[in-house]
């Protein structure tokens, strides 16, 4: 038994759509602190992992812990009030809507007072001033990494102690997203613990402690970062 | 038509188009977010009439199980309006529960829903005929007190106003009080309704909820307490319609809101499915349309939405200000 309750804890996590298994038999854990990564290929069932903790999908068996509390049953809104933002995977930003509602929506849950959450939304503009540069156009027009930006500094409105991002390199440029992954261990650096679901393995463990490839919907292999990246098969199969 | 005649038509044109403009709303805002059309939507419109009348504490006729029962109070007619359109919106939030949330649940073809708000509606009808009969009612002039008289523009000293009389050997322009206030509270409504909508944050969230709900739900908002929320607003502005329009031309009986429903979704397919500014401009565009139809055609006023529908869907498929419409997956 561990001395510590881990931040978010995944037992026996498997998910069904339909009679399509993407996920069997997960077992996760992410300590306060870390940044752990999830990577494997398309279709692997990463996404699907991040989609049962936030609750939008339903698990078929297994359990679900934040902070060693039980949340499998929970709604949607209750695991975002509970400190877990998800950004998601094609960043998902309200197209219709300017780049500051969309910040304003982010802070959804919270019930303190608009100036709280006026300052906050100041504070994402510090660490993204090319929001500040946009934030009366239509989230929709941002480019591909503004969005990225927009979708992160929108997650973190709701004060999150824990991020779980799906793939926040996807179709970005490598200058994009160096910047971007700065600021994801900025941010762990400020605190918050990361769940960071990647295809580009070499990024992804470069950036976590600890990581998990899933294959098919079962995990094949877990440990440190380091080790996996050593790790021959995952060499073979992610590193090239 | 004479100019005088032809500014007439127009006020009435107005009046209505503006009712039939919050009416449809009632639809556009249930489409935005789930991409259906709430076919009890004109069963919801009835019952705000029914309802604001049975609050004015007038008895009701011979018919029915309620035959010359009423209420032991009487309200104030616009405390009264307030109350059947809190009373519409209620019925419209156990619509949702009804006829949309369980098939939701099942993620059930948008089809199937349609047929059971259909079904919901039909039983509505039925209910009412239950209760007090078949009969048209009309609000008691006493509750509306003068604003049923007519007035003419006039000056201050008593004169009518030239430029409305052209030439001066024409009738005036009679404008009834009940057509102001039905435009002003329509007016009201859609000013608070954009309010509501842009400006203040559960607004946001079911336009959000409206775009993507998936996301929605990743941002912690409740879909389905924003749902029900906008169920609630539909069935609020759909009740005041219906009372609008029961103060203009009565009551017609347990079918009331029926074709007056049809007429609504010819509103929202002309101003563009899911359009709020497209609804309101789809509601004016048929009010005035129907208003202008010549005295001797006037029987086929019913049709004039429908041939304006025909036509705008000719050269504009996606309605008069919709976007293309793409199928919600
Ligand atoms: N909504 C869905 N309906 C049916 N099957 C799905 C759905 N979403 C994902 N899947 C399937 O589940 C598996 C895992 O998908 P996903 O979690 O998105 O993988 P990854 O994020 O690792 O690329 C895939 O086989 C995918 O086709
Ligand atoms: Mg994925």
């Amino acid at each position: 038994m561990s001395q510590t309750t881990p931040a978010l804890e995944l037992k026996n996590l498997s998910v069904a759509y339909g009679a399509i298994r993407a996920l069997n038999d997960l077992n996760l854990t992410v300590d306060k602190g870390e940044i752990v990564t999830l990577i494997g290929a398309n279709g692997a069932g990463k996404s699907t992992t991040l989609r049962a903790i936030s609750r939008i999908v339903n698990p078929s068996q297994g359990q679900i812990l934040i902070d060693g509390q039980d949340v499998t049953r929970q709604p949607p809104d209750a695991i975002v009030r509970m400190g877990i933002a998800h950004v998601p995977e094609g960043r998902r930003v309200l197209a219709r809507q300017t780049v500051e509602d969309n910040l304003f929506l982010g802070a959804y849950v919270r019930n303190d007072n608009k100036a709280a959450i006026q300052g906050d939304i100041h504070k994402q503009y510090e660490r993204f001033p090319r929001l500040r540069e946009r934030r009366t156009q239509l989230a929709g027009t941002l480019s591909g990494g503004e969005q990225q930006m927009l979708a992160i500094a929108r997650a973190l409105m709701s004060r999150p102690r824990i991020l779980l991002l799906d793939e926040p390199s996807l179709g970005l440029a490598p200058l994009i997203v160096r910047e971007i992954f700065s600021i994801i261990r900025e941010l762990n650096r400020e605190g918050v613990t990361i769940l960071l679901v990647e295809q580009n393995a070499q990024l992804a463990l470069q950036t976590a402690s600890r990581g998990y490839v899933l294959e098919a919907g079962d995990c094949t292999i877990s440990g440190p970062a380091s080790e996996l990246a050593r790790d021959e098969r995952v060499r073979k199969a992610y590193l090239g | 038509m004479t100019t005088n005649l032809f500014f007439q038509q127009v006020a009435n044109g107005l009046a209505i188009g503006s009712v039939y403009a919050i009416f449809a709303l009632g639809y556009t805002l249930i489409f935005s977010i789930l991409g259906i059309i709430n076919f009890a939507h004109g069963a919801v419109f009835t019952l705000g009439a029914y309802f604001t009348f049975t609050l004015t504490g007038t008895a009701f006729g011979f018919n029915g199980l309620l035959a010359q029962q009423k209420l032991p109070f009487s309200l104030w007619f616009p405390l009264a309006l307030l109350g059947g359109a809190l009373l519409a919106g209620l019925i419209s939030v156990i619509i949702e529960r009804l006829a949309f949330r369980p098939l939701r649940r099942r993620g059930a073809d948008s089809l199937l829903t349609l047929v059971s708000s259909l079904g919901l509606a039909v039983a509505i009808v039925n209910i009412i005929q239950f209760l007090v009969g078949a009969e048209a009612y009309s609000y008691p002039s006493s509750a509306l007190n003068d604003i049923l008289t007519p007035f003419l523009f006039l000056f201050p000293d008593g004169k009518v106003p030239l430029a409305l009389r052209v030439p001066l050997t024409e009738p005036p322009i009679i404008v009834r009080m009940v057509q102001v206030v039905i435009f002003a509270t329509s007016i009201f409504i859609l000013i608070a309704l954009t309010y509501l909508i842009n400006g203040t944050k559960v607004g946001k969230a079911m336009r959000a909820v409206a775009e993507d709900a998936t996301t929605s739900s990743l941002l912690g908002i409740s879909t389905d307490r924003l749902i029900q929320f906008t169920f609630f607003l539909s069935g609020f502005v759909g009740g005041i319609a219906g009372v609008l329009v029961g103060m203009s031309v009565g009551i017609t009986g347990p079918y009331f809101g029926i074709a007056f429903g049809l007429k609504g979704l010819a509103v929202i397919v002309l101003g563009g499915l899911g359009s709020i500014p497209g609804a309101v401009l789809g509601g004016l565009v048929i009010g005035l349309g129907e208003a202008l139809v010549p005295a001797e055609y006037i029987g086929y006023k019913d049709a004039v939405a429908f041939a304006v529908l025909f036509i705008v869907l000719l050269i504009r498929p996606q309605g008069l200000l919709g976007r293309v419409f793409i199928q919600k997956v």
